[in-house]
Formats: structure tokens, sequence, C-alpha cells
């Protein structure tokens, strides 16, 4: 594999923000996710958990309640008052209607997917019609003191059971009248504080499932007025409930980080009479759990310390493999960071600002594992605030580092970066010709005289850089068949003649730039592409999927390569089928064309295609072995991928140059001490 | 008549209590009350209610001129906030078109509060924007009026207020992120020692002193070169 001197990068200070929200598409097989910051992202389950579509987020809007209705139409209502829609092929809010009810703690679509009822701060409940072009106002529920913090339709759309302070109600639908009042906090003693209903839900049966700040889960008959069980799970408060489509399961996320799931399950063996059993604790997550959501085979919750744990049933899983294990999503699977490698630039996205930051540089050496002193630290260079409210989508560096672009949903920037000495300075470029906004994703080609902006509709413009700072519109490639879909991958060549772009319906179309024509489209498969790279030399397309699988497209013609057929046909490595986190950045050695570089976000590999290809038999991380076998045996062993876990969690990962690597971490222990504070947990003996 | 009758009882009680010595013996207190004359009494009597007319009336006086001190003030503050009666005049003879010019103006003499020389400033604020309005009512621009954030805000407000007192408020037992993260230092089997972070306030005045040093030091390198 040979020597290189690594750049061991910990400053890129990314504080991921809270999952807020959950929303499993009812029959889609997707994910639904808000975070704090108002950010939207769904997540496709068939597509081996990735994180398919990111809509940024923006500083006045929060998110506190999301739903899917009318069946791929995804709706969202905050503190600001109004419901919005997203757009998911445009990645951006389609429309909003204001809910005139104050603040909006929740929301909840129907069954049928046709209405949406929310709750608002001045304690009334409003019915929404989903219709083709929108939503319409259809009438508010009785109005009575006390704000609607959750919300849930029976499922036959014939009532509705609101949760506020220290009270629930139920309201009939049809006559929107107030059918019962239920005092939640009468059994508590010495109660001086109000027990808040976090979350509801009803069932078929005519049970309402509330759980409430003192932390109990309690089962009412909502005819009767009465209590039918009451479980207490915790002594912090139950934020967050939901229920499993048949209506035996229920999942429960509290303040401490514990989930704790409840069955229905027969008194004794075969008896009819059923009831609800507090059966699995977890405690997956360090801080609140303020989403949680079911799905036919997992549980799923996603808590204020960023992280989304998907956790399969075991007793709904067919076979014990892969499919079975617990999921853990903490950082974003699309690259946050740019590398300019001649100028050893790193620009770092943030959700509303950019870092550019210069390396630092070592004149020692030394041998393997040794930590080299810096003679000169690496150097925060430029920071760019973004204006305006709205978050960042994209951002790019140029390779020779002398251009800087980052666009937002209504702002395209372009600046020039001049290095004099030690000093920087830095220039917008005025006169950005008009696009299409927002711009999905940016590259900049390897000569630097090129921006390449993604757009909507499979779109991507090429834009020319001219000296000494402006830009010209050149050309707008479209795919040729149409795609509704925005491009969010890039990748062009480094001798400047070729371009691929990847749309959201998983298409890759290579354009050539030299006659401005469509060349070809990969033939479709039928995964997320998560990261794509064109070799320097050769021309090849390296393309990674999520669901681990790795292609090389020979672009000059028009077909898979021979090394990419033979991969196929003996299969990759089980232990590789089995990672967790999508690879998301591809690179090459120039100085070695048969190499090719990728990470993920716990490993970096080397791999080389004049080396055979490991089978199953063989161990896939076999560096330490190989480092202490002579070198005859070692020979033998010797396979084409070269891993290597020592830098994790990594959010990106380059070569600078023929023995030279960056790598850009982000320890977990670094972000948790900048969220919420956590619940006290009172150990014995500390 | 009531008020007779008790300025009368005070009467008679009046001088028996000034005449009457501290009850250190039995027999004084065993003698009988002294004789007065009616005459005597009638005229303590009078002289009695006179002074306790006196000393209501005076009393009257007192809180009437304080009411009436209050009242002046009042009228006095709702004067200074108001704008100065010349101003007044001319916004309600100027034509209703010129709307943000005046507004504008109106804001501005508003801000400038009360006083004599203020008033005259912001008349002289508003003449002047009056000329200027004449010009620029060639130019065009459009205004517009804004979404009222203010309301919305405030709601907005009090909900985060409401989610912050019942998520992070004084009952819900939140603990400090180092103390957190050390509870598995100390359960370990190896036990390590607490999570402490670093504070940015250590040793700040250290750090003050060294940038003010390097400061000077830098201005002292520059001028030895120029």
């Amino acid at each position: 594999m040979g020597e290189f001197e690594v750049h061991r990068v910990r400053f890129f200070g990314l504080v991921p923000a809270g999952v807020r929200c959950l929303a499993c598409q009812p029959r889609g097989g997707r994910l639904a996710l808000a975070r704090t910051d108002g950010a939207v992202e769904v997540y496709n389950f068939a597509a081996n958990y990735f994180q398919e579509k990111v809509i940024p987020g923006h500083e006045a809007r929060s998110v506190e309640a999301l739903c899917w209705a009318a069946g791929d139409r995804l709706f969202g209502a905050g503190l600001g008052g109004d419901i919005t829609e997203y757009d998911l092929a445009r990645l951006c809010v389609s429309r909003s209607v204001d809910g005139c009810g104050g603040p909006i703690w929740s929301m909840a679509a129907n069954g049928s997917g046709t209405q949406l009822a929310i709750g608002c701060e001045d304690g009334s409940v409003k019915l929404f019609q989903v219709v083709p072009g929108g939503i319409q106002f259809e009438r508010n529920l009785d109005r009575r003191k006390g704000r609607i913090l959750c919300l849930s339709w029976h499922p036959l759309d014939t009532h509705i059971a609101a949760g506020s302070i220290d009270a629930l109600r139920v309201f009939d639908v049809h006559s929107g009248q107030t059918v019962q009042r239920i005092m939640v906090n009468y059994h508590v003693q010495k109660v001086k504080r109000e027990c808040i209903v976090w979350s509801i839900a009803f069932l078929s049966s005519g049970t309402v499932v509330t759980s409430d700040s003192f932390g109990r889960v309690q089962f009412w008959d909502w005819e009767r007025g009465t209590l039918l069980e009451s479980h207490t799970v915790s002594t912090s408060a139950v934020l967050s409930l939901a229920v499993s489509e048949k209506e035996d399961s229920i999942i429960v996320g509290t303040s401490t980080g514990a989930t704790y799931q409840f069955q229905l399950l027969p008194v004794k063996m075969g008896s009819l009479e059923k009831r609800w059993v507090r059966t699995k604790p977890f405690q997956h997550h360090t801080h609140d759990v303020r989403a949680v959501a079911h799905s036919s085979t997992a549980l799923i919750s996603g808590g204020l310390d960023a992280q989304l744990v998907i956790r399969p049933l075991m007793e709904k899983m067919q076979k014990k493999g892969y499919d079975a294990a617990l999921r853990k999503f903490t950082f974003p699977h699309r690259r946050l960071v740019s590398c300019a490698r001649k100028a050893r630039l790193l620009l770092f996205q943030f959700s509303q600002h950019l870092e550019l930051w210069r390396l630092g540089s070592t004149d020692e050496t030394g041998k393997d594992g040794e930590v080299l002193p810096l003679c000169r630290m690496p150097e925060h260079l430029v920071q760019l605030k973004s204006k305006g409210p709205e978050h960042i989508y994209c951002s790019c560096v140029s390779p020779c580092g002398s251009w800087v672009s980052y666009s937002t949903a209504s702002r395209f920037h372009l600046y020039r970066v001049q290095y004099e000495g030690d000093g920087v300075s830095i220039r917008k470029v005025p006169k950005v010709p008009k696009l299409v906004l927002p711009a999905y994703q940016l590259q900049f080609s390897s000569d630097s005289g090129s921006l390449f902006v993604a757009s909507a509709r499979g779109s991507v413009h090429v834009l020319q850089l001219l000296e000494p700072g402006g830009c010209k519109h050149l050309h707008t490639f479209r795919p040729p068949s149409g795609s509704p879909e925005a491009v969010y991958l890039l990748a062009s060549s480094a001798d400047g003649h070729w371009l691929a772009a990847v749309s959201g319906d998983w298409a890759i179309h290579i354009y050539n730039l030299k006659c401005f024509k469509h060349h070809c489209t990969v033939p479709m498969y039928g995964c997320a592409v998560t990261a794509v790279a064109i070799h320097p030399l050769t021309n090849n397309l390296v393309i990674a999927y999520s669901d681990q699988q790795l292609f090389e497209f020979s672009i000059p013609e028009k077909q898979y390569t021979a090394w990419s057929r033979m991969v196929q046909n003996c299969g990759l490595h089980k232990v590789w089928l089995e990672r967790d986190s999508p690879i998301t950045h591809i690179t090459f050695n120039p100085k070695n064309p048969s190499h090719i570089l990728l990470h993920d976000i716990y490993m970096f590999c080397v791999l080389d295609k004049s080396l055979p290809l490991p089978d199953n038999s063989a161990l896939l991380m076999n560096q330490s072995t190989l480092k202490q076998l002579p070198e005859t045996a070692r020979q033998r062993q010797l396979h084409a991928f070269k891993i290597c876990k020592k830098f994790q969690p990594l959010l990106f990962a380059d070569l600078l140059d023929e023995n030279c690597l960056v790598m850009v971490e982000r320890p977990i222990m670094d972000i948790k001490t900048q969220l919420p504070l956590p619940i006290q947990q009172k150990k014995f003996g500390t | 008549m009531a008020r007779r009758q008790k300025a009368a009882g005070a009467g008679k009680r009046g001088p028996p209590a000034a005449l009457l010595s501290p009850p250190s013996s039995e027999d004084e207190a065993d003698e009988a009350p002294e004789e007065v004359t009616f005459g005597v009494a009638r005229e303590a009597a009078e002289t009695e209610r006179k002074l306790v007319g006196e000393a209501a009336r005076r009393h009257r006086e007192l809180l009437k001129e304080k009411r009436r001190r209050r009242q002046e003030l009042f009228t006095e503050q709702k004067k200074r906030k108001l704008l100065p009666e010349a101003v007044l005049q001319e916004l309600a003879a100027a034509p209703p078109v010129g709307a943000d010019g005046q507004a504008a103006a109106a804001n501005q003499g508003e801000g400038c509060g009360g006083g004599a020389a203020k008033q005259r400033q912001g008349q002289r604020q508003v003449k002047t924007d009056k000329q200027r309005k004449g010009a620029r009512s060639t130019g065009n621009y459009t205004a517009l009026c804004l979404k009222d954030q203010s309301l919305t805000g405030l709601h907005q407000q009090l909900a985060k207020d409401f989610l912050n007192t019942h998520l992070y408020g004084p009952d819900t037992n939140r603990a400090q992120a180092n103390e957190f993260f050390s509870l598995e230092n100390k359960k370990n089997p190896v036990k390590k020692a607490a999570v402490q972070f670093v504070d940015k306030s250590w040793g700040q005045e250290k750090k003050q002193r060294a940038t003010r040093f390097k400061k000077r030091w830098l201005s002292t390198q520059i001028k030895n070169r120029v």
C-alpha cells in the first residue's frame, strides 16, 4: 500500500442538529425526519437506509410535526404557525398555509390521507382538506382553553383524541363537539406541577394511550372516561409514543434517552384476554428521545443527540443476518468537506457559514504510527457567513484554491480568493448568471476553469470562470428523456472531457463537455448512488451504491469494464457488504493507476485492482496480520482491499499528493459536549 | 350628631384625663371625679371641635393639593408624549398622499421627545421632508406593507419558553455534560478521573496581557523597520 503522511484533522466543528420528528410513510418504505434546525430528510429503507433527500433548514422554521398524506406528499407544521408542504423532487418548500391558530404543536393525517388535523396554541383543533393543489381549510372543532400538544385520529376517522395540559379530550369529527374530557393528573400524589400529555395514540379498540411528563404511559377507555392501565416507565418525562400498524406493539421514548417497547400479550398461554406489558428496554441515546416511529419490522427512535437508531425486531425477521442489525446514524450521508489538493486547503460546510482552512506542514519524517511535530500550524483563513436565514445546500472550493462557491435556497454566491504572502483576500464575483435555484451540488473542473452546477429536473449548468473574477454561462445539459428529480452528485474527468451527473431517480447520465452533448446513460441499478468519480487516466467511472456494491463503467467504451464484471461474478466480501455507512467519497492516486481510494464513516480503504479479490473465507481487514507475516507468506495472503480503521468517525479523506493523506474526523464526544443538557443519572457508587 | 356627641364625650373626658395623676394609690382612684361647670365644659367641647375640624380641613386640603399635583404631572407627561402643536397642525393640513414621508417625519418628531428646542427641530424636519417629498414624488418607488411579524414572533417566543421550562426548567433534574459523561469513567473496572472540560475563561487576564504585549511589540517592530 505504501507509506503515507496523514494530516489528521479534528478542527471541523460540526454539530449535527437533534432529531425532532419522525414519520413513516404508510406504504412506501421511506422515513421522513425533521431536525431541530428545520432540516427535513428522507431515508429510503429499501436502499439500505440511505439518506436519499435532504432539505436544508431555515433559521425561522421550526418543525414540531411531520406527516405523510395522500400517498407521498410530506407536510410539516411548527411554532411559526404555518403548515408547509415539502416538494421532494425539487428539495424545497413548495407551499405554506397559515394555520391561523398561533403556533402549531401537532399535526396528524387521517387514515385515508385526505384530511389533516392540527393542534394549535390557542386550544383549537382545525381540519384541513388535502387537495391536489395544496390544502384547504375545512373547519374548526370545538375550542377549549389549553394548548393542544398532541393529536391522534381514530383508525376509522370518526374521532380525534387530543392531549393538552392536565387533560385529554376526545372530539367527534362529524359534529365537531368534545365528547369526552379526562383529567390526567388525578392519580398523582403531592402534585405541584402540571401534568403535560406529551403524546397520544388512538387505538381501534377505543383505547387511548397517553404518555405524560410524570413518566407514565396510561391506557384509557374514552367512552367511560376511566383508566384501564397505568405503567410508570421512568422518573422523567415520556416524550414520544408510536403504535405499530397491527396495534400490538407500542414504542415510547423518554427524556433520559431510554426507549421501551410495550406489547399486547395474552395473560396466560392460549387465553383470549390480552394485556399491555412493558417488554424491552433500550438505551441507545444519551439525550432526550423526542421522536419515535414504528415500522412493520423495526423500532425507530431519534434523539436530541442527533442519532437516528433503527432497531429491527427479531421476531419479524425471517433470518438472522445483517438485516437484523442495529443501525445508528449520526452523520449525514453526503460530503460536507471539499479539498483543494494543490493549495492544501479544506472548505468546511456548516449550516449557515463556511470555513476555509489551510493545512499545517511538517518537516520531519518518521516510522509507522509516529506522530510528527508540526512546523506550521493549520490556519483558519476565511469564515464566510451566509446572508439571510436560509441554510446552505452545497459548497465547493476549486482545486487551485482560488474560487469558492456556495448555494442556499434562493441565492448563489461565487467568490474569488487571493493569497498574498500570508494574507488572504476574498472578493465576491458580481453578475453571476441567473440560474434556477437552488443548486444541489457544485463541482469545479480539475483545471479550475469551469464550475458545474447541479440543478432541478436533472439539468446541469456549465459556467465558465474568467480571470480576474467573472463568470459566464456556457451551456445547460438536460437528460434526453427528462427527469422530475434534481441532480445530487457530480463528477468531472481530469482532462475536462466528461461530466457524470446522478439525479434523484438514480439514473447516471454522462455528458461530453467538448461538444456539449449527452454521451450515454449507465444501466439502471435498483439502488441509490452514494459516490461517483472518474479516473484521471483511463476515464473509467467508479460508482458506489448504497447497498455497498461497486461498479466501474468505461466511459469511452460505454460499457462496464472487465474488472467490474469480475467483481460482480465473484461477489464482494460479506464483511464489506455488511457495512453500515455508505461510501461518500472516491478518489484516485495519479501515480498508481490501479488504486482506488474510498472511505465511509468507519473505515478508509485503498482498493488495488491488480490484486486478487478476497473470497468469503479470507479475512477482509487483514492489514494488521499482514504486517506481522514474513514477505513470502504475505504475498499469498494479499488481496485487493486494504482497509484502515484507525481513523473514526471519518467525515472526509483525500489524497493530497503521492504520499500525503488528509483525514477529517469528528469524535462523537466532541459533539455530545455541545448538545443541550441531558437528564441526571444517579448510579450507585458515584 | 355623632360627631358632637363624640366631641362632647372627648371634652368631658379631656380635663379629667389631664388632671389624673398616675394611679399609684388606691384612694385616688376611689375619689369621685371633679365637678366641672356646664359653661366650662361647653367651651372645652367647642375648642375641641374646632381643633378637630381644623385638622380635618387641613387633611382635606393636603389631599386636594396632592391630587392636583398628580393631575398636573399626568397632563405634563401626556403633553410631552404628543407631538408639539405646530407639528400636529402641519400634519393635519398636509395631503395624505405622501404617507411614508409623513410617517418618517412623525417618527423623527416623536423620537426627539419634548422640549421647546426639540419641538422646533421637529417642525424643521417636517418642513424639509415636505420639500424633499415634492422632489421625490417624481421618482419611482413603491411602499410595501410588510407582514406583521411582532405578534407571531411573540407567540412563538411564548411557545418556546413553555417548552424550555418544561424540558429544561427547575424541576427537570438536568445534569451538566461533564458530570454525565464522567459516570462511565467512574463505573469502569479501571476507574478514571472525571471528565473536566476546558473552560475558556481560565487564565483570562494572562491571555489579555499577552495579546496587549504582542500588539505593542509588533508596533515597535514596524516602527523600527519603517
